[in-house]
């Protein structure tokens, strides 16, 4: 089954992937502050131009990108379709009107913004958190002094999302082995949240297992590993350039 | 009380369990005076029909689960104030791989042992490096659990176990799920370990390879003791517990 791994391209060598995955989180994190908070169109699409620059430098094929990035553009179509729409009268900013329903220019311009700005942060989630491996970037996150439970529930969410996901696929292929779809919507949505239900209980006793399995391995309350990061200055000096970028990106959300 | 110690022919016993009896929360009684031991270097086996008590009794070994009684590992009592001590001395590999590797790679798995007994980086690499490479596994050090095929993520269970260097080993269904082939694999893998090992499971042509000796398990009481190949060539014996003759011996 496909299985939803940001990290599936980070062998691939590029100037993202050479960088400390430490100083590229930290300062990536501050450019996707940055585009996500732009006060205007103008910086909006710089921050748009800057993440797709830096998914090109990734080498993370398109198509894997646009495979998530499809639910987030699918999200912006509706605000755009629904966030100009006016029922009253409308005021100075209506462009179009039929009837009772207005189309007003700020709900449009809003609604661009907003597109603009998720569309721009979801694209710099890939050279973030694509350009490593998973794990790698979990231990960069605890060394920047991410909460430790913060960084646990984000590795086991990703240890066992997969572990859940097949698990639920099973569980579908035997309810449609058994007729499910074929007794009407009401009696699918009934065996469907039984589905649910059941993956929640199984959930449940998987992680009193594992507790004890970590027990029988002298866990104490703290999951301890090695990492090893060495940072060059050539990893500054990406920092400093992908900080650049940001100033000049706030910049031109104060001047615009 | 049959003889416990019937075949094995060894004196120092590693793990020495006393009328442990064990009943869970909901009421269901798992264990019911169960003694038994297991001498150095031993290979025990545990049978019995589905809801004998195996697995439960396997969890009394390194303290997860505490029955009334007494178990003894290494002559330490598993007692609330010596668990850390009893869980350096029994390395336990649980059914499912999927329960036993929870971290995000091989190598985070392997050294979460050794890391937790406090040990430096060099000696933990070092573990890491030789518990994979007795299981042939060193070149998946590298990789995420949830890529591994099940007869790999058996492999890389026993060297989770193996890297605290544990003076019993104790695997809970070793051969479930595993094709034919990774099944003789595990089985040669478990046979070469030099420690004592306790093996619990259905698969009885694996606890014929495997095992010295054989207690079976029915209802949670010890219906019988003694050495594999009498025990589990015993067609009458077997089948009084919803047991069959292994494969092998039918003919």
């Amino acid at each position: 089954m496909h299985l939803p791994e940001i990290d599936k391209y980070a062998h691939l060598d590029s100037p993202l992937r050479r960088w400390d995955a430490r100083v590229k989180l930290a300062c990536l994190s501050v450019m996707l502050l940055a585009v996500a908070l732009s006060p205007t169109h103008v910086a909006a699409l710089v921050g748009l131009a800057l993440a797709s620059g830096l998914v090109l430098l990734s080498r993370i094929p398109l198509s894997f990108v646009f495979v998530h990035l499809r639910w987030v553009l699918l999200f912006c179509l509706f605000l755009l379709v629904v966030m100009p729409v006016r029922l009253a009268a409308g005021g100075s900013d209506t462009f179009w009107r039929a009837g009772p329903i207005a189309l007003s220019g700020h709900g449009l311009s809003r609604a661009t913004l907003i597109a603009l700005r998720a569309t721009g942060a979801m694209l710099l989630v890939y050279p973030m958190f694509g350009t490593a491996r998973f794990h790698v970037s979990l231990k960069a996150l605890r060394r920047l002094r991410v909460p430790l439970v913060i960084v646990q529930i984000l590795a086991f969410t990703y240890r066992y999302v997969f572990v859940l996901l097949d698990e639920a696929a099973r569980m579908l292929a035997a309810a449609r082995a058994r007729g499910l779809g074929r007794a009407g919507a009401l009696r699918t949505f009934k065996c469907m949240g039984y589905i649910i239900g059941m993956l929640f209980v199984r959930s449940f006793e998987r992680t009193q297992r594992v507790y004890m399995a970590m027990l029988a391995r002298g866990y104490r309350g703290e999951v301890r590993t090695l990492d090893e990061f060495h940072l060059r200055s050539a990893d500054l000096l990406k920092g400093a350039l992908a900080l650049g970028a940001t100033a000049l990106l706030i910049t031109v959300g104060l001047v615009s | 009380m049959a003889d416990n110690n019937q075949g094995s022919g060894i004196d120092s016993e590693v793990i020495v369990i006393k009328e442990l009896s064990y009943t869970y929360p909901g009421g269901a009684e798992a264990l019911k005076g169960i003694s038994m031991s297991a001498a150095r270097g031993e290979r025990l086996g545990l049978v019995g029909p589905n809801g004998a008590g195996k697995s439960t009794l396997l969890l009394h070994l390194n303290g997860l689960l505490r029955g009334r009684g007494s178990v003894e590992v290494c002559g330490i009592p598993v007692t609330d104030g010596r668990l850390d001590e009893v869980r350096l001395k029994v390395g336990l590999v649980f059914q499912d791989p999927d329960d036993q590797l929870f971290m995000p790679t091989v190598f985070d798995d392997v050294a979460f042992g050794p890391l937790n007994m406090g040990l430096q980086r060099e000696e933990v690499e070092r573990r890491v490096e030789d518990a994979l490479s007795a299981v042939d596994m060193l070149y998946a050090v590298e990789r995420c659990s949830h890529h591994l095929s099940v007869g790999e993520c058996k492999r890389v269970c026993v060297a989770t176990a193996l890297a605290m260097t544990p003076e019993a080993l104790v695997l809970d269904e070793p051969t479930s799920n595993l094709d034919p082939y990774h099944r003789r694999r595990l089985i040669e893998l478990v046979r070469g370990l030099d420690m004592t090992t306790v093996v619990a499971g259905h698969d009885l042509d694996a606890m014929l390879d495997i095992c010295d000796r054989v207690v079976l398990l029915d209802g949670g009481k010890v219906a019988a003791v003694g050495p594999a190949e009498d025990i589990l060539t015993d067609r009458a014996l077997l089948e009084a517990h919803s047991l069959e003759l292994p494969l092998s011996r039918q003919s």
